[in-house]
């Protein structure tokens, strides 16, 4: 069964220690902090050392979405000691300046495809610039970004089978026509088991989707329909 | 001859995939599209220009503005106005497009928009909106042909797309008799000779779009690409990059891949160049503006009379022997 929770951001926004609490008692193995904006990060990292995660066996932490370009310096180094020896930072591309700084913390750093708003990060080309760039980052495949650009998910299946082998997380959540994550639709769902051949059940599954407490188990059970595992999984 | 110019004045144009219009926003839910000649690469000084505004997200009341300001700046660009018919000049939905396959709201205009947004298309600024759509498209032709993934013959061939376009090709040539008759005649011998060259070239390219499906793969590769549906996106993705080619490429490329070929394409090539070349001179397009029908029975009235028999020959011998090809 694939490992499955959620990014804090998304049921609690700033508040991570909602979100935990909401999780608590969830069956659940996988988390993300995130510190999506610059003003959140800091409160997130100096709270770490508090927090229990000893029932998640998978935790990432997300980078600010966007931050001044004066203070990408700052930000590496708050990311480079402690916490990236522990977890995958995931990082947006159109957010970098110096992937100069980045390509020095190699497999730490995690890329994420970028929803349809954004100029980088979108496509499987778009995506090749950046790992020439990042040779040794990992891949977050957000499937709903990918399935906004492209709902035949024709571009997500060239996205897996360029990176596949790169794959360190997914996003999952339904991205609406504002750009906003959602719960999955029934359209969603079956579009992402298109794809879900492609990833393998090792992967962790990362929920955006913004539920209420009482909906988390429900959201769970349609992302599980929503990539069900194929015994025999076919290569990217 | 002097080659016909590639785009008009006031559209800066690069590579095929790089017009450029200086009005309208940047937006991943719009393209501008343009269709026609422009579409195929053999725009001349006398062409219209067929556009549309293609729109892949949430309705805006705004976008009419927007409409409206690109058609003013295609008005002071165009030799002439686009077709009465109002399939161009408009708001297109993707909606419409992508779901609207067959059926009575399959209308000949939402026909028309969708093949020819597959076989004679480019896009001006972002093409986000255009490649989703385009993408959904083929997803429907695909996806839906049951032949092509579970058929006992072995032939990969899209039927369903195919089948498309043989019904698009009939009713062009069934809407030039209605527009003769709409028209009173006037401009019948441009389209008639456009009848017989580019849009036959159309439909020949979209035939030959589909057998490459089977063609572009040995043996071992069909087997492996349509044993299951879940592959469709390498079809999806191989058709995409084909209709990314103009009319005359995808034909020229056929062409160039059988020698036997050759004495076609030599016909074919050569006769459609002194097609493009005829549009592209002033005088002899407005003579083919204003011909009558009973004029161009009289001997030499017609030069193009010369170009396109000989092309339509090709044209019939080389789609049986592409057919043959595959079959």
């Amino acid at each position: 069964m694939r490992p499955i929770g959620f990014s804090t951001g998304a049921l609690a926004y700033g508040d991570f220690r909602e979100a935990l609490r909401m999780l608590a008692g969830k069956d659940v193995q996988t988390l993300e902090l995130s510190a999506l904006r610059q003003c959140e990060l800091v409160p997130l990292l100096q709270a770490i050392p508090s927090l229990d995660l000893s029932g998640f066996a998978y935790v990432s932490i997300h980078a600010p979405s966007q931050f001044e370009p004066n203070w990408e310096g700052a930000l590496w180094e708050q990311l480079a000691g402690d916490v990236a020896t522990r977890w995958p930072i995931v990082l947006h591309p159109d957010a970098i300046i110096d992937f100069g700084l980045w390509r020095e913390l190699g497999a730490s750093i995690c890329i994420e495809n970028m929803d349809k708003r954004k100029p980088i990060g979108r496509t499987a080309r778009e995506l090749s610039e950046i790992f020439k760039q990042l040779p040794d980052a990992t891949f977050c495949f957000d499937i709903g970004h990918a399935r906004q650009f492209d709902p035949t998910m024709t571009e997500a299946w060239l996205i897996l089978r360029e990176f596949g082998s790169k794959l360190r997380q997914l996003h999952v959540s339904e991205v609406n026509t504002r750009s906003k994550h959602d719960c999955l639709s029934y359209a969603s769902i079956l579009a992402f088991q298109e794809v879900a051949h492609l990833i393998p059940e090792s992967v962790p599954l990362i929920l955006e989707t913004p539920v209420p407490e009482w909906d988390i188990d429900a959201e769970i059970a349609k992302v599980r329909e929503a990539l069900p595992v194929k015994k025999k999984t076919i290569a990217a | 001859m002097e080659p016909p110019s590639r785009c008009p004045r006031g559209l800066d144009c690069g590579p095929t995939e790089d017009y450029r219009l200086d009005c309208g926003p940047d937006s991943e839910d719009i393209s501008i599209v343009v269709s026609g000649s422009l579409g195929r690469d053999e725009f001349t000084s006398g062409s219209d220009i067929d556009w549309s505004l293609l729109i892949d997200g949430s309705a805006d009341p705004k976008h009419y503005d927007l409409l409206r300001q690109i058609g003013g700046v295609i008005d002071t660009i165009a030799a002439k106005p686009t077709g009465p018919e109002g399939t161009f000049g408009r708001m297109v939905f993707s909606h419409g497009l992508i779901h609207e396959i067959g059926g009575d709201d399959d209308t000949n205009r939402n026909t028309t928009r969708r093949l020819l947004l597959l076989l004679e298309s480019r896009v001006v600024r972002r093409a986000d909106a255009y490649s989703r759509v385009v993408r959904g498209i083929l997803d429907r032709y695909l996806l839906e042909d049951r032949g092509l993934w579970k058929g006992s013959t072995g032939h990969r061939v899209p039927r369903f797309l195919q089948n498309d376009f043989a019904r698009y090709w009939r009713t062009m040539t069934v809407d030039f008799a209605y527009k003769l008759r709409n028209r009173a005649g006037k401009g019948w011998a441009i389209r008639n000779i456009k009848l017989r060259m580019s849009r036959k070239l159309l439909y020949v390219s979209g035939l030959l779009a589909c057998y490459r499906c089977h063609l572009d793969y040995d043996e071992a590769e069909r087997l492996k690409v349509y044993s299951d549906p879940d592959m469709k996106s390498e079809v999806i993705e191989h058709l995409q990059s084909i209709f990314r080619e103009s009319p005359l490429e995808i034909a020229a490329g056929i062409l160039l891949r059988y020698p036997h070929l050759d004495g076609s394409a030599r016909k074919i090539l050569g006769a459609y160049n002194e097609f493009v070349g005829i549009l592209a001179d002033d005088q002899q397009r407005s003579r083919l503006d204003n011909l009558k029908e009973n004029e161009a029975e009289r001997p030499g009235s017609m030069r193009a009379n010369s170009a396109t028999n000989s092309a339509m020959a090709c044209w019939s011998s080389f789609s049986t022997r592409q057919a043959a090809c595959v079959i």
